[in-house]
Parts: C-alpha cells; sequence; structure tokens
C-alpha cells in the first residue's frame, strides 16, 4: 500500500506544473551558484599559495638587515579555503582572509570580501547551502501544502479509507513522494559535485572531505525531513487547502526569513559587542599597563622606553615589552571572540522555532567556514608572528645590545632569516567541527522526531471531518 | 445603509466603508497591522541603537582628539621650557612624533541625521579613522567590530521590514481580493449590483492600503522628529517627504501586483501561490542572483595582489633609506641631544625613516588602492541599472541613500580621509626633513578634518528618480489590473 501511494503521489506531483517550474529554477540557481563558487575558489587558492610561497621567498632573500626592520616588513599568511567552502561560504564574506604579520601589533584578519562589495551583498549570497536552507523548504511547501486536504476536498481520501488504507502508510506513502521530489531535484547535482570535490583534492584529505559531506548530508536530510513532515501534517489538521498554505508559508517566512534576525538582535542585547573605539582603547590601556609593570620589574624604569634604559639593552627590552603585551592581547581577544561564540550559542537555541538557526551553524561548521575555524586560523596566524618575534628579539640580545649607540648598524642575515619556518596552516579536522556543532544537529534531529510525531498524530485523528 | 443612493463618487465611499467594517469584524486586520507595528517599532529601535552607538563614537573621538591635543601642548610648553626629561618617542617637540604616535587626530564621518531609518553598510565600514604617518594598508582597512555571524544574518533594522516584510503582508492582505468574494460566493451578488469590478478592486485595495501605511509612514517619522532633534531641518523634511512617496509606492506597486493576480480569476491558494513567488523572485533571488553578476562583470582587485606589492614596496622602501634606519641611535644615552635648538631639532633618523618610508609604499601601491575604489564605484553603478529588474533592491538602494548609510556616502568618507591623510603628511613632510622643531603655534595650526557632505542635489536625485520610477511601476500595473477587469469576465 506504501508503494503505491508513494507512486501515485510522485506521479501526481511529477504531472503538476509547479515542480517543473520551482524545481527548475532551484536547479538552475543551484549549477550557477556551484559554478561561481567553483570558479572563485580555484582562483583564490591558486592565488594564495603563490602568494603565501613568495611571500616566505621574499622574506629569505631578503638579504642583510637589522631584524627589527624586517619584523617591519614581516610576513603576509592567507587563510586556505576550505574546499566546501563552494557549497557553504558561511561567514566568509565578512571576515578577512589575509594577515599581514608585523612587529608590535596583534595581527587581524584583513581585507573582508564584502567590504569590496556593493549594499546588494547584504541580500546575501547565492550558495548552494543557501539555497537548500531557504528555498527548497518553499519548494517542499508548494508542492506539498494540499497533498492530504486536496484529497479530502476532491473526496477521493474517503475512497482512499474505504479502501483500508492505513494512516501510516498513507503518511509515508505521501511523505515518500515528497521527498523524492526534493531528491529527484538535488541528488544528482550533489552527488556529481561531491565526486568532483573528494576527486580533485589529495588523497591524504580525501577521507575527512568524505566524512564532512555525510554529516553535511545528515544535517541536511533532517533539515528537509523535517518540512517535509510539517508540511503533511499541517496539510492534514488545516481546514482547507488555503489554511494550510497560508499557515506554512507564514511560518516559512517567520522561521527562514525573520528569525535569524530577530535572533542575531536579540543575543547582541544579551552579550554586547564593544564598539571598535572601546575595544581599541580597552586592548592600548591594558598593553600599556602590562608594558609599565613589566618594564619597572625588569628595568626599575618608570616608563616603556625610558631614557634610563641604554641603548644596549633595547634587545632584551623588545623581548619584555612584546611578552608584556601578550597577555593583554590574548585576554582582550580571547574575550571578544569568546562574545561572539557565545552569541552563537545562544542563537541555537533559536532553532527549536526556526530550524534553519540550527542548520546554518552546523553547515557552515562541516564546510569549515564558521567562526570556531576562523579563530582557529588567526590563532595559528599570531603564533606565527610571536614565532618571529622572539627568534628577532633573541637575534638583537645576542648581537645588536652589544654594539650600544651602534644598536642599528647591525645587520643579519639568511642564516637568520632561514630560522623562521614557514607558515604552514592545517585545516581543523572534521571532530574538530563535530565537536563544537553536535548539539545542532542534536537539535535538528530532535526537530525532525518531533515533526513526525505531529504528523502521525494528525493523520491518526479521524480524517474526514 | 439604506439610505444611500448610488452615484460614482459614493459607491466607492461606501465600498471602502463596507470593507473596513468587514476587515475590522473578522480581525486580519487587525492582526496584520499589529504585527507590522511590532515590526515597524522594533526596526526603528534597531536603527536607533545603531544610530546612537554611532553618535557615541564620533563623540568619544573627538573628546579624545581634545585630550590628546591638550596634552599635546601642556608637554611641548614643558619641553620647551626645558622642564621635562625627554623620553624619545613622545617627544611633542618632535615632528615626527607629532605626525605619528603623539597625533590625536582622526577623520570622522556624523550620522546623517536620518540614520535610524536604514543600517545599511554602517555596521561594517568605519565612521572614523585615526590619521597618522602610517600606511594607508595599516589603517585604512580597520573594520567595524561585529559578530561576523550576524553580519551574515543581517539586521532587524526599518528597511528590512519596508523592503522584506511589507510586501508579505500587502500579500496576507490582498491575496484573495476577488477569489474570496467566489469562493464565498458573493462576487456574483456583487456583479448585479450597479458597480463595476474596478471600483470594487480600488475600495478594496484603499482600505487596505491606508491601514498599513497609516503605520508604516507616520510611526518612524513621528518618532525620529520627538527624539532627534537633527531631524527637523528643511532639507530632511524634504527627505522624509521623499521616504514617504517611496513606501507608499513600493506598498501600492505590491498592491497592484495583487489586484492583477485577482484578475486572472484563479482561486486563492494558487493566487497566494503567484504572490509568493513573485516575491520570492524578486526580493530573493534577483538580488542575490545580480550580487553574484556584479562580482562577475566588475570584479574587485584581488586583495592578494594587494598583499604581494605592500610587501614588495615595504622592502623597496626599507632598502631606500637603509642609511637611515641603521644610524647611531644615541637618544638613549644622551637625551640632552633632543633639546630644542633656534627652533630646530634633531629628527632621530630612525624615525625620518619610518616618516619617508611609510610615504613612499603608499605612493607606490596607490595605483592599486585607486582600483579597488574605482571598481567599486563601478559596481555601485552597475547596481543602479541592475536595480530596474527588482523593486526590493530599488528601494533598498534608496532607502539606505535617505539614511547616509550606503556605500556612496562610505567611499566618499574614505575619499576625503585619504586627501586629509595626504595633507597631514605634507604638513609635515618639510618640518621633518629640514629638523624644524614644533612650536607652541603650530600645535594650534595643525591640519583640521573637515567632512564635507555629499552635495543634497546628488542625493535627492537618486531618490526621487526611483520613487518616480516605483510610482509608474504601480500605476502601470494598477492601470492594467483595473482595465483586464473591466474587459474580461472574471467569474
Amino acid at each position: 500500500m506504501f508503494a503505491i501511494i508513494a507512486a501515485k503521489d510522485l506521479r501526481v506531483l511529477t504531472r503538476d506544473g509547479r515542480l517543473l517550474w520551482a524545481g527548475g529554477l532551484v536547479v538552475i540557481l543551484m549549477l550557477v551558484a556551484l559554478a561561481a563558487g567553483w570558479n572563485r575558489q580555484v582562483q583564490l587558492n591558486s592565488e594564495r599559495s603563490a602568494g603565501q610561497a613568495l611571500d616566505y621567498d621574499a622574506w629569505l632573500h631578503q638579504g642583510y638587515r637589522h631584524p627589527h626592520d624586517a619584523a617591519e616588513q614581516g610576513m603576509h599568511v592567507f587563510k586556505p579555503e576550505p574546499s566546501l567552502a563552494v557549497f557553504d561560504p558561511g561567514i566568509g564574506p565578512f571576515v578577512g582572509s589575509t594577515v599581514w604579520l608585523q612587529a608590535h601589533r596583534q595581527s587581524e584578519v584583513k581585507f573582508r570580501p564584502a567590504q569590496d562589495a556593493t549594499g546588494l551583498q547584504r541580500f546575501g549570497e547565492l550558495s548552494p547551502a543557501w539555497l537548500l536552507q531557504v528555498l527548497l523548504p518553499l519548494l517542499i511547501i508548494v508542492i506539498g501544502f494540499n497533498s492530504v486536504s486536496d484529497e479530502r476536498e476532491r473526496g477521493t481520501l474517503r475512497q482512499l479509507l474505504s479502501l483500508g488504507a492505513p494512516a501510516r502508510s498513507l503518511l509515508y506513502g505521501k511523505a515518500a513522494a515528497l521527498a523524492s521530489c526534493v531528491g529527484i531535484l538535488i541528488a544528482p547535482v550533489g552527488l556529481a559535485f561531491a565526486v568532483l570535490i573528494v576527486a580533485r583534492l589529495p588523497a591524504g584529505e580525501r577521507v575527512d572531505v568524505v566524512y564532512r559531506i555525510a554529516w553535511l548530508a545528515a544535517g541536511y536530510g533532517l533539515y528537509l525531513g523535517f518540512f517535509v513532515f510539517l508540511t503533511l501534517a499541517v496539510s492534514a489538521l488545516a481546514r482547507s487547502s488555503r489554511t494550510s498554505l497560508v499557515l506554512l508559508l507564514g511560518f516559512w517566512v517567520a522561521a527562514t526569513l525573520i528569525a535569524p534576525r530577530t535572533a542575531s538582535e536579540a543575543t547582541n542585547l544579551l552579550h554586547p559587542t564593544p564598539s571598535r573605539l572601546d575595544f581599541d582603547n580597552q586592548l592600548a590601556h591594558d598593553v600599556a599597563d602590562a608594558g609599565r609593570k613589566a618594564w619597572s620589574t625588569h628595568f626599575g624604569a618608570r616608563t616603556p622606553w625610558d631614557p634610563s634604559v641604554p641603548l644596549s639593552k633595547w634587545g632584551a627590552a623588545l623581548k619584555v615589552d612584546d611578552e608584556a603585551g601578550y597577555g593583554a592581547l590574548d585576554e582582550n581577544f580571547g574575550r571578544l571572540w569568546d562574545t561572539f561564540e557565545r552569541q552563537q550559542r545562544a542563537q541555537e537555541w533559536v532553532g527549536l522555532v526556526a530550524p534553519v538557526v540550527a542548520l546554518r551553524g552546523f553547515s557552515m561548521g562541516l564546510a569549515g567556514t564558521d567562526f570556531s575555524q576562523h579563530r582557529d586560523f588567526s590563532t595559528a596566524a599570531e603564533a606565527q608572528r610571536r614565532k618571529i618575534q622572539n627568534i628577532v628579539s633573541e637575534d638583537l640580545i645576542e648581537h645588536a645590545d652589544r654594539l650600544g649607540n651602534a644598536h642599528f648598524t647591525y645587520k643579519a642575515g639568511p642564516e637568520l632569516w632561514a630560522t623562521v619556518p614557514q607558515f604552514k596552516y592545517e585545516l581543523p579536522s572534521v571532530s574538530f567541527a563535530l565537536a563544537h556543532h553536535w548539539a545542532s544537529l542534536a537539535l535538528l534531529a530532535v526537530m525532525f522526531c518531533l515533526s513526525v510525531a505531529l504528523a502521525q498524530f494528525a493523520l491518526s485523528r479521524p480524517l474526514m471531518r | 445603509m439604506k439610505t444611500m443612493q448610488p452615484r460614482p463618487l459614493s459607491t466607492l465611499s461606501l465600498i471602502v466603508l463596507h470593507e473596513a467594517r468587514i476587515l475590522v469584524r473578522d480581525r486580519t486586520l487587525l492582526l496584520v497591522c499589529c504585527v507590522l507595528a511590532l515590526m515597524v517599532g522594533y526596526g526603528l529601535f534597531v536603527g536607533l541603537a545603531q544610530a546612537t552607538l554611532r553618535d557615541r563614537m564620533v563623540a568619544q573621538v573627538l573628546k579624545h582628539q581634545q585630550e590628546t591635543q591638550t596634552a599635546n601642548s601642556g608637554m611641548l610648553q614643558s619641553v620647551l621650557a626645558g622642564q621635562t626629561a625627554l623620553i624619545p618617542f613622545s617627544n611633542p617637540a618632535n615632528p615626527a612624533a607629532m605626525a605619528g604616535t603623539l597625533s590625536g587626530r582622526y577623520a570622522t564621518m556624523p550620522n546623517a541625521p536620518l540614520a535610524a531609518l536604514a543600517i545599511g553598510q554602517s555596521d561594517m565600514m568605519p565612521n572614523y579613522y585615526r590619521i597618522t604617518y602610517l600606511s594607508k594598508v595599516q589603517f585604512m582597512y580597520d573594520t567595524e567590530i561585529e559578530n561576523p555571524w550576524n553580519l551574515l544574518s543581517g539586521h532587524f533594522d526599518l528597511a528590512f521590514v519596508i523592503v522584506f516584510v511589507l510586501p508579505l503582508l500587502v500579500t496576507t492582505l490582498g491575496y484573495n481580493l476577488l477569489s474570496a468574494e467566489r469562493e464565498h460566493g458573493t462576487l456574483r451578488m456583487l456583479c448585479s449590483q450597479p458597480l463595476s469590478i474596478a471600483t470594487l478592486m480600488t475600495g478594496k485595495v484603499i482600505v487596505r492600503m491606508l491601514a498599513l501605511l497609516a503605520i508604516a509612514i507616520p510611526v518612524p517619522l513621528v518618532v525620529l522628529l520627538l527624539i532627534r532633534p537633527e531631524a527637523r531641518g528643511a532639507e530632511q523634511l524634504v527627505l522624509m517627504l521623499s521616504w514617504s512617496a517611496l513606501v507608499a509606492a513600493y506598498t501600492l506597486s505590491w498592491f497592484a501586483v495583487a489586484a492583477l493576480v485577482n484578475t486572472v480569476g484563479l482561486s486563492s491558494s494558487t493566487n497566494a501561490l503567484i504572490m509568493v513567488a513573485l516575491w520570492t523572485i524578486l526580493v530573493l533571488i534577483l538580488p542575490v542572483t545580480m550580487n553574484l553578476a556584479v562580482g562577475l562583470v566588475s570584479p574587485a582587485p584581488s586583495r592578494t595582489e594587494l598583499a604581494n606589492r605592500t610587501r614588495v614596496a615595504t622592502a623597496e622602501s626599507l632598502r631606500e633609506y637603509e642609511d637611515l634606519y641603521s644610524a647611531d641611535y644615541r637618544y638613549a644615552s644622551d637625551p640632552e641631544a633632543l633639546l630644542v635648538k633656534n627652533e630646530r631639532i634633531e629628527v632621530p633618523s630612525r624615525m625620518r625613516a619610518f616618516f619617508l618610508a611609510k610615504q613612499k609604499v603608499d605612493e607606490r601601491i596607490e595605483p592599486l588602492l585607486k582600483h579597488f575604489d574605482q571598481q567599486l564605484l563601478q559596481q555601485q553603478k552597475l547596481v543602479d541599472r541592475l536595480s530596474l529588474l527588482s523593486p526590493a533592491m530599488l528601494v533598498n538602494e534608496a532607502l539606505t541613500s535617505i539614511a547616509g548609510t550606503d556605500s556612496r556616502r562610505f567611499l566618499a568618507f574614505k575619499d576625503q580621509t585619504e586627501a586629509f591623510h595626504k595633507e597631514w603628511r605634507q604638513y609635515f613632510s618639510p618640518r621633518i626633513l629640514e629638523s624644524r622643531a614644533m612650536t607652541m603655534r603650530d600645535l594650534s595650526s595643525l591640519p583640521r578634518w573637515h567632512w564635507i557632505e555629499m552635495p543634497g542635489s546628488e542625493i535627492r536625485w537618486s531618490i526621487w528618480w526611483r520613487a518616480i520610477l516605483m510610482l509608474a511601476l504601480a500605476s502601470v500595473l494598477g492601470g492594467l489590473a483595473l482595465a483586464r477587469s473591466s474587459r474580461r469576465s472574471i467569474e
């Protein structure tokens, strides 16, 4: 009975114009999004790896130079694009990808693509993830809102029930039909894309990406499944097809469009983000404080770079000054980033009414484009900067401090530059992402189960009212 | 009811009255208006909070500037009088220190008076820059701090309520203008009266539209007039008028679409589906697709390339001023060397090198930086043209330019800041090169920042043509709907 119902419904849906038009549009958009994302990624990755190599080469061959001046030129490091960023660019457009590691300054990741774009960027980014998160639920609603109510209105439900079709078969048959419509649209594109991505990767990274894709499939499956069962439940519960449509569309608008914005405004009130000015002032204050303390304990000086500290101690002083700042930097940036993460965790609870919020976090996490993975990169870049800084200071203590007033005539050579290792950053593995986002997945699973239960309840009630 | 005689105009007013009564009784209108009022209120609150935050930042920056200036002049006085021990990097008599670490100068852009109406780009682009001799790459790319997740979600501001939500509320009220009458069996009855369908539809739309606009337009404007005194000028009133025209035209055109859809004679469900499909295409899909298209047609230059060029330029300037960088540095052991003699001061050669090197870096990467800005302007022009495709894009552009939070204004700010940065360097350049000590007079004649607002006529023009275009669109669609309803049988 289940198979018959599913086959009949699928036939009805495929013959209906709604699936053809809406589905066709979604597939075209998906292909466009994939092509554009792919193109961008190939270009960015080749540019960045070339840039990175050039930069390190320039560092090694910078000739003879005072080490502090070398740290002035510094080093650029670029964030590699995770391969699944094509699928979900996540926060990518709103965070930078380039860090200039220089002396004295916490390296900030700069150059957000959104800065080089117009206000249109704020409408959103056309990505496969966006299509699956926003448009596919709408498609499910549009093709499924009347799947039960229409049978009732036409009187075919009465006939169906008279044949002794169990409610369970009816529910799962209809669900299977709806799900296969969605499947027909996205599975071929998705599969081809997955194979292409995995095939392009070096063998070592393949397993990780395959795991990621599998988890993503699970997450999106639960999300779309939630909408399938919700649609059926509402269609069975509502008095008419019209009511069912209005209710479902209302939910879709509220859940995918309004909830994410409201959630981010609300968590901003709960855990306020400091303004740049406040943040900079606090940071400068803390760094100066730490600096003063360090200078007075190490050199008995009242202020940093006090005239009482002779030039023969400047290498040592540089080290003391830098190291004093590390604590303040870690604390301030740590606090800011913790705020961001707290805001996001608080928003995940909104997933209980609007599953798109939970899914979005999960999807970005698994695609490698969420904030925790951006933070991981920023931390690695800062560690590299400190490495350079320490090597430079040690070398100054050893060589330049002996020269007294001729401190700045000291020049280090290629041997010193070669002691700074090349910046090698490995993207965190899938377990890192899962550790951060398992709660979202659990939430999606709960929502899915709830929607199945609701649909079962809706179809187990007397259907002929 | 029976006292009224059917005259042409009074038929319309009769329908309006009748519709109003029905809508009030079945509570739909009340519900929709409450939802709208809540959203408008919340959107305005978010916008006001953001505007206040930005105001506070500018005020703090200016205060900080004032304090630094006072501290600098106090310090300079005591240095000139020989009362203070000299610290090489923080000696205000030294022009290189004054141009760099001691400079308390900021370039600031105040909020436009109507900033609370749309957040636009203001949560991302900075509204102040700290001006020193540092290279542009070092300070021009700082952005406002905001959780990237929130930037991605977008803000719940008034522009969002108008561009995204208002059409949906119009749909809720208007998807079954005629179809409901038909489904209830009352359309037949109405057609038997001396009443044209066009009049019927006009009456229905008038009630619904007035109800929505009575909340969407006056509430924000009155609140703004009450709590932001700077919004009370004549120019601002004209802007508010254009804002109202824009919102009214946008609402009207969605109602016209609803009316047009209703004249086709399909069922209510189908009408709702068509309306939502149109909304999805015009408000969701077209803008993101156009964003992609703009990026493809007129791509921003590569930031990686900028990083590479910066490195090369920095390396070159380090090499060029190598002698200055590595000169003996005796000021720590001999602070007397930093004393002002005959209005001259020895600028430590390393500091001179810093100044010159940064200047060189900027000169070298200037063309590439210019290219970024040009490309952004190019993109903006493209957006102006493409926005003709979707009323949502058109209105969004206009709303942000009324609020002064559009990319153009931020780009103008960046431009002016660059010019000021140049002026700042030019002021110090001869002093540093000729070792001229800073005097009290110099301190009061440092270059001052003045924000030059974008020409009002340009903004007004860019807003009005959009408003007029929206009105034209609304009247074409409305005219079509009326023509169809009078010519065709819609039973």
